[in-house]
């Protein structure tokens, strides 16, 4: 082990053992979808014209994971360098429409809301080996983590705190279970890679901000293996989509982007083998601008104003697992009598309180928030400043009626109470895993773990940790329903529907003009008195036996 | 005389018309809640149990919601709490003419969420039900409990739900959550 040496590992296995945190995991293994991802590696590998199990370069009883990846590379000469061009491997982005400096490693967000100071935990969901601080080589070809998407056997897994790494030597895991999970067979993994999958683009997607369908809510484990009703695409016994279906990859850039996304497509359908650089992540590059058909061709006049998730979504986390809605950190640090941290667990059976972290709300089924989004999703970064006296909006979706470029999308809308620097009135970097003094989750100060990845990024910290309330934004766009159960139009067709608060629709049986009221009481009195005249004058007429 | 017999057959149809259109609201109740749907339910359970001196206790919980899923269809979630008081329905079910009312047993209280993504409670009229069908004592009474199932005391913690059969009160059922 070149990389981690003997110290290096016990250091790490003690952290990952003292964490005594299962709720973070973020693993490259979805146990409940094996089954159904061993069906689709049979299929997909059924297509493949190469068997890598006859491959005598794999036929090697690997010791680490970039071993493996030498081995990759030594028939792929190109993949590693394609990767590291991507902002899977970077983790940063320039937005070139708002020269806002984003990716993983820059933003800050209202969950675990920082990456630096705790790579070593955050890096089990990045595509490599080692990047356990600020000096990873990020032009190490070996480094390069092909089997983490490529893995079709279900059994590869990056701990938390291994720095990226899978475990090689045994491991308790979780911490504390008295479970032990065997070192990482790793030629076993090398000789049945294969196309990405469900399982795999979900091992760290389905469980972003540290647990299965806690960061998205449109994205959770159900998805591994879902039925129709859940996404109509991804139904394992129908369409059966995988994620590059639809985020076709590129030289290994994927596409689709949370930081720049595609709110609205006037362009139509994509047609395939075009030279056409859209994004194809979106709804109407397949089925175009004017989908429904018949009688139901009247909903095409909705197309322009709403995203087809609209009506399409009903609900988000849908499929039996609970999103996390809000996340308070100004409550954590309790201890039980002993002094020892506490695990509160809720109703749902989901952890509502933890002394690491503070205080959490769940749902599911949850009915999305609307707002009008044009692509455009301006930041607040950790140079802004901002009025602490206003709820904080991590991320902001820009657009509106009239710019031409927007469409009303459903989103979930994650509230959050998190650290900022009370004299300065900044976001903060905060120590939460890694390093051993400081680390929130280890000491519960506030101010030691705020200080410490303040230093580590090099910014200015005055001192004073406040809490500041918080809004991030995530558009909604997995869990695609099937037609029969899209929204109906009397959801939104009513005072107080879907969409009521959105400027700048008119909504037929939501909204109403006053002087149309009028104008319509008015019509339907003078008829009333125009038929009670006209009968009247009949009777009286008939009395007189005209 | 020919207007009084119109009057008054026109003023039956009209009380028919009303009260047709508001059987509904008269034999069922829907009050909102400030909870989530397990928790509502968790309360809700709770509180039950905290009349077992009325012989109340928890009978089962249902799911039909996931039974539905996984026929394939996307519903919002539903739980439906069963109860039984044993103080209750020992003299109903006691009585020739009156156990056929055990087709009303054990009693359920539904918490559901809806469109609007809020979480509401429902609730039978059990007094208007008793006086129905000749047992409105016994069944005030339940009346007035209910009603105290879904009162929530917001400064206790939420307790967790309880998926698995509580036991006692005996009106059967009493599976676990998934499904009918």
């Amino acid at each position: 082990m070149s990389f981690i040496n003997k110290t290096g590992w016990s250091m790490a296995m003690l952290f990952a053992v003292s964490l005594g945190f299962s709720g973070l995991m973020q693993t490259t293994e979805v146990q409940a979808a094996a089954d159904a991802a061993d069906d689709a590696t049979a299929k997909a590998k059924s297509k493949s014209t190469a068997d890598h199990s006859k491959f005598k370069e794999l036929d090697v009883n690997f010791k680490s994971g970039p071993e493996v990846t030498k081995a990759c590379i030594g028939c792929h000469t190109e993949a590693a360098k394609q990767l590291h061009t991507t902002k899977h491997w970077k983790w940063d982005y320039i937005n070139p429409d708002t020269n806002q400096h984003l990716g993983k490693n820059n933003v800050i967000n209202n969950f675990c809301t920082s990456v630096p100071s705790n790579y070593k935990f955050c890096t089990a969901c990045h595509i490599g080996y080692g990047w356990e601080d600020d000096k990873f080589d990020f032009t190490a070809e070996e480094k390069v983590d092909c089997v983490v998407c490529h893995d079709t056997t279900g059994k590869y897994k990056k701990l938390p705190g291994l720095a990226g790494h899978p475990n090689y030597e045994t491991i308790e895991w979780p911490p504390h279970s008295g479970k032990f999970r065997p070192p990482t067979d790793l030629k076993t993994i090398a000789q049945n890679v294969g196309k990405t999958s469900r399982a795999t683009c979900g091992a760290c997607h389905f469980r972003g901000g540290g647990g299965d369908a806690v960061k998205h809510g449109d994205l959770d484990t159900s998805l591994t293996n879902p039925k129709k009703h859940l996404d109509v695409h991804m139904d394992a016994e129908g369409l059966n989509f995988s994620c590059s279906k639809c985020h076709t990859a590129d030289a290994h850039e994927v596409a689709g982007s949370r930081y720049q996304p595609t709110a609205k497509e006037d362009k139509g359908r994509l047609i395939p083998g075009s030279l056409d650089e859209r994004n194809t992540a979106t709804c109407v590059a397949c089925h175009d601008n004017a989908p429904h058909k018949g009688s139901l061709s009247k909903m095409n006049e909705h197309t322009d104003k709403l995203a087809c998730q609209v009506c399409h979504i009903p609900a988000y986390a849908r499929g039996n697992q609970f999103t996390k809605m809000t996340w308070d950190w100004s409550t954590g640090g309790k201890v039980d009598e002993q002094g020892q941290p506490i695990k509160i667990k809720g109703s749902d059976g989901k952890v509502k309180y933890d002394s690491k972290k503070g205080d959490f709300t769940h749902d599911r089924y949850v009915v999305p928030e609307y707002q009008w989004f044009n692509g455009e999703v301006k930041w607040t970064l950790v140079d802004d400043t901002f009025d602490p006296d206003q709820i904080l909006k991590i991320n902001s979706f820009t657009g509106s009626a009239d710019d031409g470029k927007s469409r009303v999308w459903p989103t979930k809308v994650f509230r959050g109470k998190q650290m900022y620097d009370k004299v300065n009135n900044k976001l903060v970097v905060t120590s939460l895993s890694d390093d051993p003094d400081s680390a929130l989750w280890k000491n519960f100060d506030h101010k030691k773990a705020v200080e410490y990845g303040m230093k580590y990024v090099g910014k200015e910290f005055s001192g004073e940790v406040g809490f500041i309330e918080t809004e991030m934004s995530w558009p909604i766009t997995h869990m695609v329903a099937p037609k029969d159960d899209a929204v109906d139009c009397h959801q939104c067709h009513k005072e107080n529907g879907r969409l009521a608060g959105i400027d700048g629709l008119y909504i037929p049986g939501a909204n109403n003009t006053p002087l149309m009221d009028k104008l319509g009481l008015a019509i339907a009195f003078l008829t009333l008195i125009g038929v009670l005249f006209h009968g009247a004058l009949r009777y009286i007429m008939h009395k007189r036996g005209g | 005389m020919l207007k009084a017999v119109v009057g008054f057959i026109a003023g039956v149809i009209f009380v028919g018309v009303v009260g047709f259109n508001m059987a509904d609201t008269m034999m069922l109740r829907e009050v909102e809640s400030p909870y989530g749907v397990e928790e509502t339910a968790a309360r809700i359970q709770r509180n039950i149990q905290g009349l077992s001196d009325n012989g109340w206790a928890l009978s089962g919980l249902r799911n039909p919601a996931k039974a539905v899923a996984n026929a394939g269809v996307n519903v919002p979630p539903v739980l439906l709490i069963e109860a039984c008081s044993t103080k209750y329905s020992a003299p109903m079910l006691k009585d020739d003419d009156s156990r056929i009312l055990s087709i009303l047993m054990p009693c359920t209280i539904t918490v559901y969420k809806k469109d609007d993504g809020k979480t509401y409670i429902g609730l039978m009229n059990s007094g208007l039900m008793g006086k129905m069908f000749g047992v409105g004592d016994i069944m005030a009474k339940v009346q007035e409990d209910q009603y105290k199932f879904v009162q929530f005391d917001d400064s206790k913690p939420a307790p967790p739900l309880i998926r698995q059969r509580a036991g006692g009160g005996g009106a059967g059922g009493g599976q676990s959550d998934d499904g009918c």
